[in-house]
């Protein structure tokens, strides 16, 4: 509750901060924050519930953002609401078609399979030029609207997303309380033991898979309609990576973890630029930080898998808990001493 | 397991023939162009070849995808540009530091940030190799910039003439250096105590941790030769391709199909399908437009994946309840 709070009242305390004391645009980034959280809740419920790693989840990001584009750039008329949903449609639609073929596949052999339908996704979208534009990709993708209501400025696509987000939050976590994700955790566990005991695995991987590309489209569609352009260049191995490690850093199999993780993904490269502007006076050699961001960025993302191996979230809560087991230590050895003064 | 064999070796010179025929009618259809194709294809196959082997090994000995398989062949091709043509050292001992470098590299890398991670699982160590490749590419480009860098050919730049088509002699080292890194490789794991240890350690880390094969020490040489070959890969290919901080993710990409065609695991299946990729993928831009030509790879990896998932010479894996 006070995180849903403090996220939805950034853009108030954020506009109390001028812009060159932070040195990031943060309603910017909290958009994109939420546009990449779509993806990741569905793929949170694909790996940390159902146990199934995918590396292509750009390819369904990118179906939902060309779907949109080109519907709404090439039919002017066509409303762009109806657009984003056609993406999330799509998306599904050809998460369903590979999924049934694909999802035989287990563990490794499912992460490679699914990462080369995601790099067949980007070659598609680069060299489908009569619809995709090739590299140069599709300009001038109009603001969303719904019902004469436009969201053409940061602040409002802010309030939108987040709003998209919460609804598919509920939607998650009435999933995982349901029959479905208690099977989805028993097929997780062990899927032999799951079918025996008559989960449908089968059915119930497919479903959570359409479901995830489903989301992803419409991060996907979101996001286009929000930068306002698209290429290839945006839906990369890179991007289904950026995913799936959002989902590890924040803790696999743990929906509110998810969000953390996409959160400080998403702000990391951003500070690590603006880092070396908060300290004053440093030389200028250092302060450009644009030569080794992806270095500290590598690094970090080295550290947090080596330190908090099960996710940020699980992290701090040991921490804390460790902090405590401390605290209540040292009360009882002071509580000793005293004793011992008497 | 005869039944096993005769089967694979059936699905083997299956897949044989089904490339023999590819290769025989591109030489009917195009000439020597076919045959320039095919010699192409063959000198981008070794690279893949050596750079899949490494996947292999480590996946072998550890389980895990090393996604920063492509930043060593970069790495190999960068230190080579530095010691060659910058450092001006003779091209034999530019090659023979720049390998050990990156070995060393690769030996540091395991005991430092893999070894550690033993115990946890396996996407979140994956996640780790894929943190190693981001790091590795953001040195490179911070040590050496954005721009491509030329390397002269190790023995001069005129090219060979065979049957109307044209070889570069670069393509003859990159040919003797695989056979070389190939033959040592199988030397290794067939006639040493270590290697049979550690292909016993494949097999069953259980048992042959019982019988005294060190699973810490399989790690360590698994990723000191997967570092060198990838290496090796990387400065023999760069006088032919150029150098580039960035070249590792294609490159990597690459020998990752390669080696899941091969069957993921399997050291000679890595060269087998390292060669097939890299012929089939020429072929393939001589065809269509060459945009495409990236796609076969995947499309190989997919079809592969749903027929064969263990790949050609590979062993399907046990599933255990």
């Amino acid at each position: 509750m006070v995180v849903g709070a403090f996220i939805l009242l950034i853009p108030l305390w954020a506009k109390f901060i001028p812009g060159d004391v932070l040195h990031m645009d943060i309603v910017n980034l909290m958009v994109l924050t939420g546009v990449y959280a779509c993806a990741v809740v569905g793929l949170n419920l694909l790996v940390g519930y159902a146990g199934q790693i995918s590396l292509g989840h750009a390819a369904f990001f990118g179906i939902g953002a060309y779907t949109t584009a080109i519907l709404c750039t090439h039919m002017h008329w066509f409303p762009t609401w109806l657009g984003v949903i056609a993406g999330a449609v799509l998306a599904g639609a050809v998460g369903w078609l590979v999924g049934k073929p694909v999802l035989r596949l287990k563990g490794n052999y499912l992460a490679m399979a699914t990462l080369g339908l995601g790099e067949i996704a980007f070659i598609l979208f680069q060299q489908v030029k009569g619809l995709t534009g090739g590299t140069v990709g599709i300009l001038d993708i109009p603001p969303l609207s719904i019902f004469g209501l436009k969201f053409d400025t940061d602040l409002k696509f802010f309030f939108l997303i987040w709003v998209v987000i919460l609804v598919l939050l509920l939607v998650s976590i009435n999933l995982i309380k349901s029959r479905v994700g208690r099977g989805l955790r028993a097929l997780h566990s062990s899927e032999v033991a799951a079918d025996a005991m008559g989960v449908a695995t089968g059915r119930y991987k497919a479903q959570v898979f359409v479901l995830s590309a489903a989301f992803a489209g419409l991060g996907g569609a979101m996001f286009a309609h929000f930068q306002k352009y698209i290429n290839p260049e945006s839906f990369t191995l890179a991007l289904s990576i950026l995913f799936i490690t959002m989902v590890v850093v924040g803790g696999m199999g743990n929906i509110w973890g998810g969000l953390v993780g996409v959160v400080i993904l998403t702000f990391l490269p951003s500070v690590i630029q603006a880092l070396p502007q908060w300290i004053p006076g440093l030389p200028h050699g250092l302060s450009n930080f644009s030569n080794y961001e992806l270095v500290l960025y590598g690094a970090l993302l080295i550290l947090f898998m080596m330190f908090m191996p099960k996710g940020v979230a699980f992290g701090l809560s040991r921490a804390a808990d460790y902090t405590e087991v401390r605290a209540r230590h040292f009360r009882d050895r002071q509580k000793a001493r005293k004793m011992e003064g008497r | 397991m005869n039944t096993g064999d005769s089967k694979q070796r059936k699905l083997l010179w299956g897949s044989v023939a089904v490339v023999a025929l590819v290769v025989i009618a591109t030489l009917i259809d195009k000439g020597s162009i076919g045959l320039q194709l095919i010699l192409s294809g063959l000198t981008v196959g070794s690279i893949y070849a050596l750079v899949a082997m490494g996947f292999s090994i480590i996946y072998s000995s550890t389980r895990v995808i090393n996604f920063a398989q492509g930043g060593f062949s970069m790495l190999g091709g960068m230190l080579m540009y530095s010691l060659a043509v910058s450092g001006k050292l003779p091209m034999w001992l530019a090659f023979i530091l720049a390998v050990l470098i990156v070995t060393a590299l690769g030996a540091g890398f395991e005991r430092v940030v893999i070894r550690p991670m033993k115990d946890h699982s396996v996407i979140t160590v994956i996640i780790v190799t894929i943190g190693l490749s981001i790091f590795m590419t953001a040195v490179a480009k911070w040590i050496w910039g954005t721009d491509p860098v030329k390397i002269a050919s190790f023995s001069g730049d005129k090219p060979l003439r065979l049957f109307g088509a044209s070889l570069v002699p670069q393509s003859l080292w990159v040919f003797g250096l695989t056979l070389v890194a190939v033959a040592l490789v199988f030397l290794f794991f067939n006639r040493t105590l270590l290697g049979k240890g550690m292909r016993a350690a494949a097999d069953n880390p259980d048992a042959a941790s019982l019988v005294g094969v060190s699973s810490s020490t399989s790690s360590l040489v698994a990723w000191t030769l997967a570092a060198g070959l990838g290496a090796a890969a990387g400065v023999v290919i760069a006088p032919i391709n150029f150098a580039q901080y960035s070249a590792g993710t294609a490159l990597g990409l690459k020998g990752f199909s390669a080696a899941v065609l091969g069957g993921l695991g399997s050291a000679p299946g890595a060269v087998v399908g390292g060669l097939v990729l890299g012929v089939l993928e020429t072929i393939t831009a001589g065809y269509l437009p060459s945009g495409y030509k990236d796609a076969v790879a995947f499309v190989i990896l997919i079809l592969v994946l749903l027929v064969r998932p263990q790949g050609l010479l590979g062993r399907p894996e046990e599933v255990k309840v």
